[in-house]
């Protein structure tokens, strides 16, 4: 079995997506073939759009952007629409990480990728939405089903072994294992310090350009 | 003001009162989520491509009129793209509303939403996607949902009035 994993994260580095993707290969490459693929900008070439036909499953990871799929690969989306790949048994899959505490936020987004999916003749698989991403690619991994990340961890290993058997899962939603009053907090803090590496000061978070 | 943010090149829908519509006009750059618009240029977006300045202009509206090609149940890449590109709308700072974690207030306007969305064969499914979709959006941007409607081509959407 080979199985691509789309990273649709605008970031080619150090992007939650890919952290989603890296912590769910871990669970894939024993048992199948894994293939990694970055939709990082509004375009993919004839030769990636080749290469994904000769496989039996895709997982998108994207970040939420303004409740749905990010405009760059909305954009790849409706390119592979029309490369009219002919493979009904494709499984598509969707790993959406919020900004926000709520994994349930990433609800419009995974419906939007089912329909895609349905509408280029692909099978629908079931997809996850993460609530609490901003801090996922800081977060270590802590063995034994412990941590912030412990449920999506387990929210991925369920996904993992439904892909391996082809099998279709209910979207599920998972947040961090972390107060939710403390994530606000922290991001917060996060957006007064870079303001202030940027060199500017904390007033201008405020700033509005009309009155 | 209404601010219209469409993906018809050849916008000709009347429209009345006061308006600005943003429209293809060049290339746009998507949003390489580097957060510059709340942390290194606040309220406008560090790539400077002619769309930059959507998320004032957002703070200027009373009425966001989305008219766009039905993707899925989502606006088309250009006009999410240029969602995406105005997040600095909003505040970076979370507050809880309807029990969700979503973004503070930047501006004191209350935007009315509403979308046009065009397509040959949008499903019944997809519909709903889209309906759910906006008041989604209405409740990011601490706003109202006004209408969502469908049509089966351009030509049936250039005979309403915004």
């Amino acid at each position: 079995m080979r199985i691509a994993l789309l990273n649709g994260s605008p970031k080619v580095k150090n992007s939650a997506s890919g952290t989603l993707l890296e912590d769910l290969k871990g669970y894939l490459e024993q048992k199948a073939e894994v293939v990694n693929f970055g939709f990082h900008s509004a375009a993919i070439t004839e030769e990636t759009i080749g290469e994904l036909a000769k496989t039996d499953a895709w997982v998108f990871a994207f970040p939420l952007y303004v409740d749905g799929i990010p405009g760059h690969l909305l954009s790849c989306l409706v390119q592979l629409e029309q490369a009219q790949i002919q493979n009904p048994e494709m499984r598509i899959y969707g790993i959406v990480n919020c900004g926000f505490y709520e994994g349930i936020q990433a609800e419009f987004a995974l419906k939007i990728l089912q329909n895609w999916s349905i509408k280029a003749g692909f099978f629908w698989g079931g997809g996850l939405g993460v609530g609490g991403g901003g801090g996922l690619s800081m977060m270590p991994k802590v063995e034994g089903g412990k941590g912030p990340k412990a449920p999506i961890e387990k929210a991925l290993e369920i996904l993992s072994d439904n892909i391996l058997k082809k099998e279709a899962q209910d979207d599920q939603y998972v947040s961090v294992a972390f107060p939710r009053f403390l994530y606000r907090l922290g991001a917060q803090i996060g957006w007064r310090q870079m303001i202030k590496a940027n060199g500017g000061k904390t007033k201008d978070l405020e700033k509005r350009l009309v009155k | 003001m209404k601010l219209i943010i469409t993906d018809l090149e050849n916008f000709q829908i009347p429209v009345e009162g006061e308006y600005q519509v943003i429209k293809p006009n060049g290339d746009i750059h998507h949003c390489i989520g580097c957060f510059g618009c709340w942390v290194k240029t606040p309220g406008e977006c560090v790539l400077h491509d002619g769309y930059e300045k959507t998320g004032s202009e957002m703070g200027r509206c009373t009425e966001l009129i989305l008219i766009s090609r039905c993707c899925y149940g989502s606006v088309s890449p250009f006009v999410k793209t240029v969602q995406d590109r105005a997040i600095s709308y909003i505040h970076p700072d979370f507050v809880i509303r309807k029990g969700e974690m979503h973004h503070k207030r930047r501006y004191q306007n209350v935007i009315s939403l509403s979308a046009h969305l065009y397509g040959e064969n949008i499903t019944d499914v997809e519909k709903e996607t889209a309906r759910e979709l906006m008041q989604a959006n209405a409740d990011n941007y601490d706003g109202l949902v006004k209408d969502v409607s469908f049509y089966r081509s351009i030509e049936e959407l250039e005979g309403i009035v915004l």
